[in-house]
């Protein structure tokens, strides 16, 4: 058996462009072959994934990392054959992802959509009897998994009643058992702490390095780069729908160690001073972020030689009204390597 | 990177010809307690089969005039004395078509609309499953439904059914995969379609004009009638009519029910193709997860 869980080449997939999207990506498609003599005018194309090759081993966690609309659904839900590749092949625990559709079904568990993927009508216990029949697990083992992983879930308590009156961490928690009924040995999350509050996404997080200790190989994506850090062996980073970088978390970082992320923290922050701060020598990208409500911004500035910048910076902002609050150089994090490779950050 | 000894490579997952069944059997059963767990039914079930009728027959007697005497006309043109039965079975099938349109006909698109519609898809079953196994409950409580109603017409609106219950059965039985077919295809284009209550009114208003709801297909235009007779509802309402209301017995309704048959694997396979078309155009388009 090979010796990856998944393996993509030159994975394409492209959909025909909504009219008046004016989508950038847009390449003209065929023109098709009808029983008819009117000249058809060829439809757009948008390009959601463009050439993605992967290859993810067995026991590894792989963080998946874009922005929104780089194409990291596209390619999940390409590899759980809910989509079919325009073009390229790929194979899941061995399997073609178009030729041997449901055997690659049946070593996937994936989450998608989260808590809507379930039924609230019906109660956390019934959710999870319906879908390990449909997993076509056998039914003395399938009593048993249910109540090991309501008991996994903690939510042996509350397992007979309705979904709908479940918090949003609970729901997830039964979405994500829902996956991990058939013991599959790939797991697929597609954002799995989103909308969680802290002490849940932190519970979903110790599940996930659990379930890679059990040895399942997990293929995560993630809004949240700590996340990723944190989890993942390896990481590749997804933008206009290629894979621009994949390497450890540790490596990406090594990528930009000669940089400098020198953050602001600052108040009347304007467009303007952004035009005049990239125009400093060695400021190669710049993020700002707003503090909710407030005028605190931060703003990050990537920078070869911090120091020689250093005095242009303040400069620039001094004079233009803003007021300083507080400054740090620091060695780049992940979201930094993001931005660097991307040039957005990642909440974009 | 090794292969750790630990790694799994398989999964619980064993298909059989049983787990098969099962899992249409799970279907069936999700569906029944979530359609149980909504208390409306009770409504759908015991009060529109009252109401819906009523405003037909009330328009026959304000017709008919105060002694009755318009309804002569009425019986020679039909054949039929019990006007009220006439009528009750003629809107009871058109509401059984109805009620298919909309439940089984969106079952997939609620799926889509709740999101679980690709939770179902991820999975190893075959997929055509999910509509039969929507489609089971649909037809028990419509069975429910017809029993009711036919209780309901002989309590309040003075029915005689003097035909055979089990010719009606029959009738019903082998009407079903016409009316089911129509609306598996139909579920299978609201998937791709997304809205399709015009089409529900088109289709609805079209048996309610030429399949004689609450008259006979003959008093219809020339050019009307050649439609009526491509249309299984016709031959469901009259043959419905023949076996409960009269005693004319199996020779009455033998033609309506070889029709019905023919129809029913029409349908069923329109059905079952326009399914696996909508399945694969969903995998290229990625419609299954689009609202």
């Amino acid at each position: 058996m090979s010796n990856f869980a998944i393996e993509a080449r030159q994975l394409v997939k492209k959909f025909p462009a909504r009219p008046g999207t004016g989508d950038k990506n847009g390449t003209p498609a065929p023109p098709r072959k009808r029983w008819s003599f009117a000249r058809k005018k060829p439809k757009t194309m948008f390009t959601a994934v463009n050439g993605v090759d992967l290859q993810i081993e067995r026991g590894e966690i792989f963080g998946l990392l874009g922005p929104n609309g780089a194409g990291k659904s596209t390619t999940i839900r390409m590899l759980c054959t809910l989509l079919e590749p325009t073009s390229g092949t790929a194979q899941v625990n061995g399997f073609d992802i178009v030729r041997q559709a449901n055997n690659v079904r049946r070593s996937l568990g994936t989450v998608l959509a989260g808590e809507r993927s379930i039924y609230w009508k019906l109660t956390g216990r019934e959710n999870l009897e319906y879908f390990a029949a449909l997993y076509h697990i056998p039914a003395a083992a399938a009593k048993k998994r249910v109540e090991e992983l309501i008991e996994r879930m903690e939510i042996k308590d509350r397992a007979n009643e309705l979904v709908e009156k479940y918090s949003t961490g609970m729901r997830q928690r039964i979405a994500i058992a829902k996956a991990l009924l058939a013991r599959p040995p790939i797991v697929l999350l597609d954002e799995p702490t989103l909308g969680l509050d802290p002490q849940a996404a932190r519970r979903v997080r110790e599940l996930i390095a659990e379930l890679k200790r059990e040895g399942h190989t997990i293929l995560l994506t993630t809004h949240y780069m700590e996340e990723a850090d944190q989890l993942s062996d390896r990481i590749g980073i997804i933008d206009t729908g290629k894979v621009i970088a994949l390497d450890t978390p540790e490596g990406l970082k090594r990528r930009i160690d000669q940089q400098e992320v020198i953050r602001l923290e600052l108040t009347g922050w304007h467009e303007e001073i952004a035009g005049r701060l990239k125009s400093i020598a060695g400021i190669e990208h710049i993020t700002t972020h707003r503090q909710g409500e407030t005028d605190l911004w931060e703003v990050n500035l990537h920078a070869q030689n911090s120091r020689a910048a250093l005095p242009r910076i303040v400069e620039h902002i001094s004079s233009n009204g803003t007021r300083l609050v507080n400054m740090n150089i620091v060695k780049p994090s992940l979201e930094d390597v993001f931005i660097h490779l991307t040039g957005k950050a990642l909440r974009d | 990177m090794t292969v750790q000894s630990t790694t799994l490579t398989r999964s619980l997952a064993r298909p059989t010809f049983l787990s098969g069944w099962r899992a249409l059997w799970a279907v069936m059963k999700r569906e029944w307690m979530i359609f149980v767990r909504y208390p409306s039914w009770v409504i759908a079930l015991f009060i529109w089969p009252i109401i819906f009728p009523l405003s037909y027959v009330l328009t026959a007697q304000a017709l008919s005039g105060r002694d009755g005497s318009g309804m002569a006309q009425f019986q020679a043109v039909t054949g039929v004395q019990d006007y009220i039965g006439y009528i009750a079975v003629g809107t009871i099938i058109w509401m059984w078509q109805n009620v298919v349109l909309w439940n089984v006909g969106f079952a997939l698109r609620n799926e889509q609309l709740r999101g679980t519609l690709e939770s179902n898809w991820l999975s190893p079953t075959w997929r055509f499953a999910y509509l039969l196994g929507s489609s089971a409950p649909q037809l028990l409580s419509m069975l429910m439904f017809l029993t009711v109603s036919a209780i309901e017409f002989v309590l309040f609106l003075g029915v005689q059914f003097q035909g055979s219950l089990w010719l009606t059965l029959l009738t019903i039985l082998v009407a079903i995969p016409s009316v089911y077919g129509l609306g598996f295809a139909f579920a299978s284009l609201v998937i791709t379609l997304k809205e399709a209550n015009a089409f529900v009114f088109l289709v609805r208003g079209i048996v309610m004009i030429f399949c004689g709801i609450t008259f006979p297909v003959s008093i219809l235009p020339d050019w009307m009638r050649p439609v009526a007779a491509w249309l299984p509802q016709t031959y469901i309402i009259h043959a419905v009519r023949s076996a409960s209301l009269s005693s004319d017995g199996l020779p009455a309704i033998l033609g309506d029910l070889k029709a019905l048959a023919l129809f029913g694997v029409f349908w069923l396979t329109v059905g079952y193709l326009v399914f696996n078309w909508m399945e694969r155009r969903a995998r290229r388009t990625g419609a299954i997860g689009q609202y």
